[in-house]
């Protein structure tokens, strides 16, 4: 088995701004016949070399804007690197804003089979599970209702149960450790760990450097789309610290 | 497990790889197709009788006004009440099927900005969706053809050829209308008069008969005329069919495949940036 889940090398992603471009095609037209349309490069993510082996957690940290959310994206294979090359060995669970893809018509139970789906699982083994799934989310007497009629927090459960349903390779996860109440936060929390007590690679995007701290091995400190630090979590927490509020 | 792997160097614009990962992804495509289809009634009473509903209605309204106009302007021994309902239903899965597989893709912007699923997905689940609502339709058809004329004929099976042409066409034009659509919000509007301009050039519900010279060459050049054609005559042979109308429809289909994956394929990757 292959140790290095994610291989990075020099990953950029520039966005293209085209200014003068608008959502309407008659504007677009009018502008590019008056030449007003020109284009700037924003880079998102620049030059970006790093590695993950199986086990370990990599938390990513830095401002709003930094690129971490992009970055996420880019490893969840959701946008293309415009240069550079990213491996990812293994099947990956993005727990990105949980809940996002349910479809509010359908009930708990139909949701969590087409969410598996989505995330590439083996159905008929999923369908076996969906009792224990909503055993373990607190929802069990729900699961035949449609999604419209819960609530945001049970939305999150159920997202997050199935997530981690399976043991994944790599774990994505952006701040998903701050939903629902203290003690769903408690249970999950608990269960991230067992994942990552099982060889699972976690990339865990965060503004609490608390739990950054309790939770990774290493850490990334992005700025501008740029590495600003890289290496031991309380290093890299520290000199961030330091630098902000000095 | 690990016997998958992304590597972002090999790209996938190709025609057989969009195949390749719409074919693993059919568990997927089952589930949205189905999804579609029930999600759609699930509010209404009528259920999904509402899709026979919608068709049979439409078809009696315009027998009910140009029956008597029409009637006598059929080829031979074809009723106008079957020739009808052929073309709505004929135009209900065209019309439906494009706009929805148009707004699929941005539809499933949630899903797609967050987890890997090939985007093309969405587009074939729709356009397969509509294929499920025009075969109930097939049902009717059965029942009118059967009241007022010979029936269907032993040629019926050879309407899975044409609903496979219809499908490709669909999500060959479905995917590039969704990079459009996803690209500059008006287009939609541009679309809705294209598509109803398209529909009223195929023979929905008049007989080529009537036109003139100058407008039947149009109305055959029109890719959609081959397809009703097509289906009327092995369905219940209401009007003849030659090769050249089966080569049009097969041809066309193939086109807007092949066109439409690859340059969804190639757009996708700025595209998505803006979803």
């Amino acid at each position: 088995m292959h140790e290095e889940i994610i291989s990075a090398t020099d990953v950029t992603l520039t966005y293209r701004v085209v200014h003068g471009a608008s959502s309407s095609m008659k504007e677009s037209a009018l502008n590019f016949l008056q030449r007003r349309i020109s284009t700037t490069d924003f880079t998102a993510l620049n030059n970006l070399s790093f590695t993950l082996n199986r086990g370990e957690t990599l938390a990513v940290i830095g401002r709003n804007g930094a690129g971490k959310s992009t970055l996420l994206k880019v490893l969840a294979r959701v946008l293309p690197p415009t240069k550079g090359r990213v491996i990812v060995r293994g099947s990956v669970a993005p727990m990105i804003e949980l809940g996002a893809g349910f479809n509010p018509e359908l009930t708990g139970n139909e949701n969590a089979i087409l969410y598996s789906a989505i995330l590439g699982r083996d159905i008929n083994v999923v369908k076996q599970r969906l009792g224990e799934i909503a055993e373990w989310a607190g929802i069990a007497d729900h699961m035949d209702l449609p999604i419209r009629t819960f609530s945001s927090g049970m939305i999150a459960r159920l997202a997050f149960a199935i997530a981690t349903d399976k043991v994944p390779d790599l774990l994505l996860v952006d701040e998903v450790l701050s939903v629902g109440d203290a003690e769903f936060q408690e249970k999950s929390s608990l269960r991230m760990r067992e994942l990552m007590a099982q060889d699972t690679g976690v990339i865990l995007v965060t503004h609490n450097l608390e739990t950054a701290r309790k939770l990774a091995t290493r850490a990334l400190w992005l700025e501008r789309g740029s590495v600003a630090a890289m290496g031991d979590v309380d290093m890299v927490v520290d000199s961030y610290l330091k630098h902000y509020k000095g | 497990m690990s016997s998958e792997i992304y590597d972002s160097a090999v790209s996938h614009v190709g025609v057989t790889d969009t195949m390749r990962s719409l074919w693993n992804q059919r568990t997927l495509i089952r589930l949205l197709v189905v999804r579609d289809v029930t999600v759609r009634y699930k509010r209404s009473i009528f259920g999904v009788a509402w899709t026979l509903l919608n068709p049979l209605m439409t078809s009696m309204v315009l027998w009910f006004v140009f029956s008597r106009i029409f009637a006598g302007r059929l080829p031979n021994g074809v009723q106008y009440a079957p020739y009808v309902l052929a073309g709505i239903l004929f135009s209900t899965f065209f019309t439906q099927g494009i706009t929805l597989a148009a707004e699929s893709v941005a539809g499933g912007a949630a899903i797609l900005t967050k987890v890997y699923v090939p985007p093309q997905v969405f587009a074939l689940a729709t356009a397969l969706a509509s294929a499920v609502n025009f075969s109930l339709g097939l049902a009717a058809l059965t029942l009118v053809s059967l009241v007022t004329a010979d029936g269907i004929a032993w040629t019926a099976p050879l309407t899975l050829v044409f609903m496979l042409s219809m499908i490709m066409l669909i999500t060959g034009l479905g995917l590039i209308l969704s990079v459009a659509y996803i690209r500059f919000d008006d287009m939609r509007n541009i679309v809705t008069v294209l598509v109803m301009i398209t529909t009223y050039l195929t023979p929905v519900f008049y007989p080529k008969s009537i036109l003139g010279t100058r407008t039947r060459d149009i109305v055959n050049l029109n890719p959609l005329t081959s397809y009703i054609e097509v289906f009327r005559s092995v369905f219940s042979h209401n009007g003849v069919v030659t090769w050249h109308q089966w080569a049009y429809m097969i041809g066309t289909a193939l086109v807007a495949w092949i066109v439409g994956t690859r340059v969804f394929a190639r757009s996708w990757p700025r595209i998505v940036a803006m979803l």
